[in-house]
């Protein structure tokens, strides 16, 4: 400012020192000046304080949820498909539908941890734990869908190319088998992103391990719980000893983990858009109208995005509460994460208006009945029920009282998940219900078993989440301190003028 | 058994047996008569068992036919003509109630497993009808009766014998005074030469037949007006102009020479031959396969057909008498149909031809007979033995009490007229004999139950329906120690002959014939037909017979309804109410299952809905009725149809009364039914019955009379609140516009030969073949060109990639056969037994009706069924309506979109052209399904085969075990297919295997390995009475099916996918009189095609019809 009110004439010079231009103060990330220390004992305060009661409520609760997967697996196993709701021509039902709706939740894992590493997005660390965890939780429990909706189970490994007797490979032209590997490696990678990221955070849960059993310091009211916390730690000093594998905070580690995170982001970035999209060719590769639509890789990729970042809402802000975490959660995460949902949300309902057009536009009448029949036809509640909740909802998210309100946002999240779910129920069941020969038209309705053993994966995902809670770090605790206003220099600096650069 | 039975040397076993000790008498007694029947069904350990018991008894006279020791032992001597693997045929015949059916059936070591027709009798070609196909079922069902009893309990076969050596003996003194016989009609003349002989020793005893669908009403007319009983066999080849009758000649009340006949005149191979093709005119209260097939109808009561022959004959310029003259004045009727239609008939005198139906009253026939002699009609008359008494000179006999009833066959005291009260009746005999196929209401009330046996475990005799002499053959020993109905007669006639196999031959003999071997070879007996008569017409005799009351027309109402009875298509008169397979066939109109229901009219329901404010349509108003949006989008959902409550239809019950009796029943609605008539299908609701027919249906015999056996005035229906769930198949009539069905006037079709490759999405689309759309179908189906299509197709041509060929040679490698198929709409009467037919080669499992309403239906063939109307409302049933059949199976799609989907590489693509599926390798992803524009694949959801219905559920808690008997009805040829697979239409691949095979033997080292043409019939065309189904190499522009292919009339369904069906349809024609009042100049079906998605300019109705003619007179301009 100095440089150019120089080679200004006076008055022009004083004129502007009167302009008092509006200082854009970019939030911190860490509010409330914590300091480093604050950040780790915070982080690593909630794996190694006590387990709370909730927490054995939860996990009971959970587990009792995630029986009715496993009962409503052996019931199917046992008897036959036949036991769910599908029929000719509905032929695939609650499975497939669930199993996009899983995959899509486990989309805003890799985005995060992926495309926003690679767009230098800081905001990204305080969520990219927790969100890479419920992806790998979510495509567990989307696994098991596909899997068991096969007729004859115990065969499904024949979707593998393994060598056998036979001599007879997988069809690699159907969309099934990209699904296998487009899936199984998504698996993997988040499995091995999410691990490597890891690894520093479980260095120094190792650590304070090891000091604390070195100062051998324990307070406690009794004996038998002083030693217990010590036994604790013992478990900790091996436990996350070896699944640290050797790290030792030094700099040469620290260069190889950032190269090597630099590199999985790589990969994981073209997955992110690999995996809902080979899942959406499923649907697309297929001649069925309704199914057959060039719009579904996008289309489904910022569905995936959008429920994937409504399940991290969900998930985030009972956790913000519970531990305390409103200063490493800001309102600025929950701001950007409500302002994905409503550039994603928009993007969807853009794809639902568009559908309609090109059906129209294309003049082919059996896929414009196709559509007519998915918004009024006999399954018209589930179409209202998906418009409202994924393009209704997020438009609200323009609002800062809104987004500020998060109570608000958190329901409005749970509704973006539902929204999504009657999506792949409406693009799976619609299609098949209705298509090209009026003669089998028919109608499919879900039995208790689809239900329950849906219903179920939510507690067999709860038990994995409560699991990750309590066993590994939330935060990637170097990372966040990478953002924070004191791992900035400039940034520091800058602050302290009360200017911006 | 006694001594003087057994047959054969004497061998002994051990020295109990030479000793004859009572021991070892009573092994035989346990183990193996009563003992192969103490419980339901059989298993695999009791087979075994039987078996051996089989064995042991092998000495003792038993030996027969069933050789089961083929099973467990090889041979030490291989047996004449028995190469395991390789099935026998025998000839046989079906007895049915229009005559026998001449049969072959497919043999597999000694195991019956297929019917098919003998077509060495011409005037069915070798078709038969669904009955006849699922009869084989029959044989092996569970739930027969396995035993005969006596007051409740099981008692040998010589009990039996004795017990009527007893009756014969006891009656002769007094020439049979006690002795009342109740038998169901019969065409055996061995039968009828036991009965003359009864009769004769018996002079006193009553013989009557009774059979609840009554088909001599025509006969009896024929008696009154010429003094002797005639049978009237329509000659429908020669008939270019039909009028029906209330008559189902295609499908219900006809034979299979009918609808063959009919068909005849309805092939039209080019546009040249449209004009050639017949006319059909049918006038009718119920909407039967008949009416769907006919040109022009009319929806009429069936009390007021007689007022409608009388006007139709009074045009015809008949003179009648005055009463009768007047009779005709109490129909309302528009005069103009009546006389265009008399003027058509009359227009070709010689090619003219009436047909009623059966349940008519006999002056109706009486009258037709006049008509048609008038008209010089097609028509032969044959003499027929005089029908015997009916069932109510048994009543009466009965009322006055009598020593012994013996019922043969049938179910009186389920299916007798109401009024007579039957099983009081039975009750007053002294003792009362039912032989029985099964334990039915009949048996529950009878003193003593003789077994009978199945006509495929018998000897006997009959003659089709015009009296040609056909033999009855035993396939297989007796599975249950059965009586044969001749044996018993003859028995109680105290003949010496009591095999029934020495009966038939006398019987033979006795007609003249000379080789009774070659008789059972050929199957039948040629120039054995009835005698022909010609009809001479006795004007007196003729106005005796005509009843005025019987051709008044009476006024019928919402509160005052006729009823009209059926036989019903699942179970006929209720002796097939235990057969799965007809259980679960969809009816050809009303496409329910296990179940029958009151059949109401559209304008019936909707005046029973606001009178009594319960709602038998949908309620609410569609979102989309009338909606200029919807219009322009060309998407309009259908809401006018019955309650469909998640896809299963809620059937509004409701109680009808007729004559002070109620039942009650759900209602189902049927468009282009007559406004008052309703119609109750017969046959099911029974109580004593087999695990299948259990619970299904309703009983309608508890409201029929002996005053009105076909018809019956003055019905009340009362809805009720309930509803009840039916099984139907197909839930929507309508087929949108869509070009499916592609339908066109004969006229038309003279005009625009290629109308039906003008319609459908692809007509306005690129050709699927690119640049080689003009190459020949053979060409086409060899080189695969690949056209618009990014998908790989193999080349037929030459010879396999991984196959060495001589360089320079290739040419001489064997082209492979390309199996193709046409289906011509134009011959399908939609009656439904192809669908059978298939159901038995193919081991194709039944599910029962709660997976039917599922919508898991396993028939790899079904015959779709579509209304059109005038003027589509989306909110109205229509009242009269164009009906449309088009079977609909596996496609074998050249692009075949289910096999680009699958993962596991489980449906493939031969180089036959079939696209087949590997059972073994499939895991069941149901992606073939989905991506399968016809929806033709069906998935095993559970083990059908293993798992009993009922016990789908159950898990680890249910058994899983094929029964025994069950297992043996399976065709060897096909896998039966376990849970968790897909499966679909195989073309009967094992059929084109078995020819191959037989061709390549017969080749030797010859090149000619190449199947001839006709060589190969699918099940489904074998059966075919019209010959609608054509298959065959379609690589050889010879062959009947390329030829067929070559019509301008040939279409693919949904053709724009490019999948290339490897089965095209004939598009069908209809040929309405322009003179008829309610004349079309397009079917409904193309007129609501071109009003939707044929580019035609919305307007008003009658702009538009003007304007569409326009239009589609310059089909491409578009």
């Amino acid at each position: 400012m100095a440089t150019i009110s120089q080679e200004m004439d006076p008055a022009q010079a004083a004129l502007l020192d009167r302009v008092d231009p509006a200082v854009l103060e970019e939030q911190p990330l860490v509010t409330n000046n914590r300091d480093f220390n604050w950040v780790t004992n915070k982080i690593c305060g909630i794996v190694e304080a006590g387990t709370p009661t909730w927490w054995w409520v939860c996990m009971a609760v959970a587990l009792a949820t995630a029986a009715f997967t496993g009962m409503g697996l052996l019931w199917l196993v046992s008897s036959g498909v036949g036991v769910w709701g599908l029929a000719n021509p509905i032929n695939w039902g609650w499975a497939i539908v669930n199993f996009v709706f899983w995959i899509g939740i486990g989309h805003a894992g890799t985005l995060i941890s992926a495309v926003l590493c690679l767009l230098k997005q800081g905001w990204r660390t305080s969520i990219n734990r927790a969100a890479e965890a419920m992806t790998i939780f979510a495509v567990v429990c989307a696994g098991i869908f596909p899997l068991f909706h096969v007729g004859r189970v115990w065969f499904a490994w024949w979707l593998f190319p393994i060598p056998n007797a036979n001599g007879i490979w997988p069809q690699f032209r159907s969309p099934l088998e990209w699904d296998v590997f487009a899936v199984s490696t998504y698996g993997t990678v988040s499995v091995l992103f999410w691990y490597m990221g890891m690894i520093p955070d479980l260095g120094t849960m190792r650590d304070r391990a090891v000091q604390r059993l070195k100062a051998g310091a324990y307070e406690g009211a009794t004996e038998y719980k002083r030693k217990f916390a010590e036994g604790f730690d013992v478990f900790r000093k091996y436990f996350y000893g070896i699944f640290a594998m050797g790290w030792r905070n030094a700099g040469n580690h620290w260069r190889n983990y950032e190269m090597a995170y630099l590199v999985l982001a790589g990969l994981s970035t073209p997955l992110v858009l690999s995996v809902h999209t080979i899942v959406s060719f499923d649907f697309a590769v297929s001649v069925l109208p309704g199914w057959h639509t060039t719009i579904f890789p996008p289309y489904f990729v910022a569905g995936a995005i959008f429920s994937g970042f409504g399940m991290v809402m969900t998930l985030m802000l009972p956790l913000r509460a519970i531990f305390g975490l409103h200063d490493l959660i800001t309102q600025r995460h929950i701001d950007n994460m409500a302002k994905i949902c409503l550039g994603t949300g928009s993007i969807v309902g853009y794809a639902y208006i568009m559908e309609f057009f090109i059906a129209w536009y294309g003049a082919n009448p059996y896929e414009s009945f196709a559509f007519i029949n998915r918004a009024f036809g006999q399954y018209w509640w589930a179409y209202i029920m998906m418009f409202s909740c994924n393009v209704f909802t997020p438009q609200l998210f323009w609002f800062k009282k809104v987004r500020e309100n998060w109570a608000l946002v958190w329901v409005m999240s749970i509704l973006i998940n539902v929204g999504m779910w009657f999506e792949r129920f409406v693009i799976t069941v619609t299609s098949l219900a209705n298509d090209f020969l009026p003669s089998s038209w028919g109608y499919y309705s879900p039995t208790i078993v689809d239900i329950f053993t849906f219903f179920g994966t939510f507690g067999l995902f709860s038990v994995l989440f409560l699991l990750f809670i309590r066993f590994a770090p939330l935060m990637p605790i170097g990372e966040v301190k990478y953002v924070m206003p004191q791992g900035d220099p400039h940034g520091h600096h800058a602050a302290e003028k009360g200017g911006h650069h | 058994m006694n001594e003087s039975e057994l047959s054969g040397p004497r061998y002994w076993k051990s020295l109990d047996d030479l000793a004859e000790t009572p021991a070892f008498r009573d092994w035989i007694e346990r183990e193996f008569p009563a003992g192969a029947s103490e419980i339901e069904g059989v298993n695999r350990r009791h087979f075994m068992k039987i078996m051996a018991a089989s064995f042991g008894l092998a000495g003792l006279g038993m030996a027969g036919c069933r050789r089961p020791e083929q099973m467990i032992l090889p041979y030490a001597k291989q047996p004449e003509n028995v190469i395991p693997g390789v099935p026998v045929y025998f000839s046989s015949s079906m007895p049915a109630p229009q005559g026998h059916i001449p049969v072959i059936v497919e043999t597999h070591q000694g195991r019956p497993t297929k019917i098919e027709g003998n077509p060495s009798y011409h005037p069915y070609g070798g078709a038969t009808d669904g009955y006849t196909q699922a009869s084989i079922l029959d044989l092996y069902d569970p739930d027969r009766a396995t035993k005969s009893r006596a007051a409740g309990a099981a008692i040998s076969s010589t009990a039996v014998r004795d017990r009527l050596a007893e009756l014969s003996r006891a009656h002769s003194a007094d020439g049979g005074k006690g002795l009342v016989f109740l038998a169901e009609p019969s065409a055996s003349p061995s039968r009828a030469r036991l009965v003359q002989a009864i009769q004769a020793k018996f002079p006193a005893a009553t013989w009557a037949e009774y059979c609840p669908i009554d088909l001599s009403a025509a006969e009896r007319a024929a008696a009154k007006v010429t003094g002797q009983a005639l049978r009237c066999l329509p000659k429908l080849e020669r008939a270019k102009r039909i009028l029906a009758i209330d008559a189902d000649f295609l499908g219900k009340d006809g034979d299979i020479a009918a609808a063959r006949g009919f068909s005849k005149n309805r092939k039209v191979k080019d546009a040249q031959e449209a004009s050639k093709m017949s006319r059909l005119y049918a006038v009718e209260s119920g909407m039967s396969n008949t009416g769907a097939m006919a040109d022009h109808r009319l929806r009429l009561a069936t009390s007021q057909m007689g007022a409608f022959v009388v006007k139709l004959a009074l045009e015809l310029g008949l003179s009648l008498p005055a009463d009768v003259r007047e009779s005709a004045d109490s129909l309302e009727l528009d005069a103009n149909w009546v006389a265009e239609c008399a003027a058509d008939l009359q227009a070709l005198p010689g090619e003219s031809l009436l047909i009623a139906g059966p349940h008519l009253p006999e002056s109706v026939h009486a009258l037709i007979m006049v008509i048609n002699d008038r008209l010089n009609a097609p028509v032969d008359y044959v003499d027929v033995p005089a029908p015997a008494a009916g069932i109510e000179a048994v009543a009466a006999r009965l009322a006055q009490g009598v020593q012994t009833l013996v019922i043969l066959g049938g179910n009186p005291v389920y299916d007798a007229p109401a009024d007579l009260d039957f099983k009081a009746l039975m009750a007053k005999a002294d003792e009362s004999i039912h032989l029985s196929y099964s334990y039915n209401e009949t048996s529950a009330e009878a003193d003593r139950l003789i077994a009978r046996s199945h006509y495929l475990e018998s000897w006997g005799d009959g003659r089709t329906r015009d009296g040609m002499l056909v033999p009855v053959q035993p396939m297989i020993e007796p599975l249950f120690p059965a009586f044969n109905e001749l044996e018993v007669l003859a028995r109680i006639a105290g003949e010496t002959e009591t095999e029934p196999y020495a009966i038939a031959k006398t019987t033979f003999a006795a007609a003249g014939g000379k080789d009774y071997n070659k008789f059972l070879s050929d199957g039948l007996l040629l120039n054995s037909a009835y005698p022909q008569r010609t009809l001479s017409l006795n004007p007196r005799s003729l106005a005796a017979a005509l009843a005025a009351g019987e051709l008044t027309a009476p006024q019928l109402s919402a509160g005052s309804i006729e009823v009209r009875f059926e036989a019903s298509s699942h179970a006929y008169d209720g002796r097939y109410a235990n057969n799965g397979w007809l259980m679960e066939v969809p009816d050809g109109m009303t496409k329910l299952t296990w179940d029958n229901a009151i059949l109401i009219s559209p304008r019936l329901a909707r005046e029973l809905q606001n009178e009594q404010g319960i709602q038998i349509f949908p309620g609410s108003k569609p979102m989309n009725q009338q909606d200029g949006f919807f219009e322009s989008a060309k998407g309009n959902v259908q809401k006018n149809k019955a309650q469909f409550n998640r896809g299963k239809e809620a059937a509004v019950l409701a109680e009808l009364t007729l004559d002070g009796r109620t039942i009650k029943a759900p209602i189902h609605v049927v468009p282009g039914m007559a406004n008052y008539s309703v119609i109750l299908p017969l046959g099911l609701g029974r109580t004593e019955v087999g695990r299948v027919g259990k619970g299904v249906g309703f009983n309608a015999y508890t409201l029929r009379s002996s005053n009105g056996m076909g018809a019956a005035l003055g019905a009340a229906i009362k809805l009720t609140r309930e509803t009840y769930r039916l099984a139907n198949t197909q839930e929507h009539w309508s087929m949108e516009g869509r070009a499916i069905v592609r339908e066109g006037t004969a006229k038309y079709y003279q005009e625009h030969p290629d109308f039906a490759n003008e319609m459908g999405v692809e007509s306005h689309a690129p050709a699927n073949y690119g640049k080689d759309d003009s190459k020949s179908l053979q060409e086409k189906s060899t080189q695969q060109f690949r056209g618009g299509s990014a998908y790989e197709h193999p080349e037929f041509s030459g010879p396999p990639p991984n196959v060495n060929i001589w360089q320079g040679n290739e040419d001489k490698f064997p082209r492979t056969q390309q199996w193709g198929m046409a289906i011509d709409l134009n011959s399908c009467t939609g009656c439904t037994a192809c669908v059978v037919a298939c159901q038995s080669e193919n081991n194709i499992p039944i599910v029962g009706k709660d997976q039917v309403l599922r919508g898991r239906e396993m028939h790899w063939m079904r015959l779709d069924r579509y209304f059109s109307a005038a003027e589509y409302k989306s909110d109205e049933v229509p009242e009269d309506v164009q009906v449309s059949f088009m079977s609909m199976l596996c496609q074998h799609c050249e692009n075949a979109p289910c096999e680009s989907v699958c993962p596991v590489n489980a449906t493939v693509h031969d180089r036959q052209g079939l696209n087949t599926m590997a059972y073994n390798r499939c895991v069941g992803t149901r992606y073939c399904a989905n991506n399968c524009p016809y929806k033709v694949r069906r998935f095993n959801f559970f083990d059908w085969n293993k798992r009993q219905i009922g016990d789908f559920y159950k898990g680890p808690f249910g058994a899983v075990d094929e029964p025994e008997l069950e297992k043996m009805r399976a065709n060897p040829n096909v896998t039966v297919r376990m849970r968790g697979v897909m499966e679909k239409c195989t073309f009967c691949t094992q059929r084109i295997e078995a020819a191959k095979i037989d061709q390549k033997s017969k080749a030797g080292a010859s090149a000619d390995i190449h199947v001839p043409d006709g060589k190969i019939k699918t099940a489904c065309q074998q059966v075919c009475p019209t010959d609608a189904i054509t298959f065959g190499d379609i690589s050889d522009p010879d062959s009947e099916v390329s030829k067929i292919k070559a019509s301008d009339r040939n279409y693919s369904v949904l053709g724009y996918l490019n999948a290339r069906p490897r089965t095209t349809y004939l598009a069908r024609l209809r040929n309405p009189n322009p003179k008829m009042p309610d004349a079309y100049k397009k079917p409904y079906a193309y007129s609501a095609y071109k009003e939707r998605y044929g580019n035609a300019p919305k307007t008003s109705e009658a702009h538009g019809e003007a304007h569409m003619d326009a239009h589609t007179d310059t089909p491409l301009a578009h």
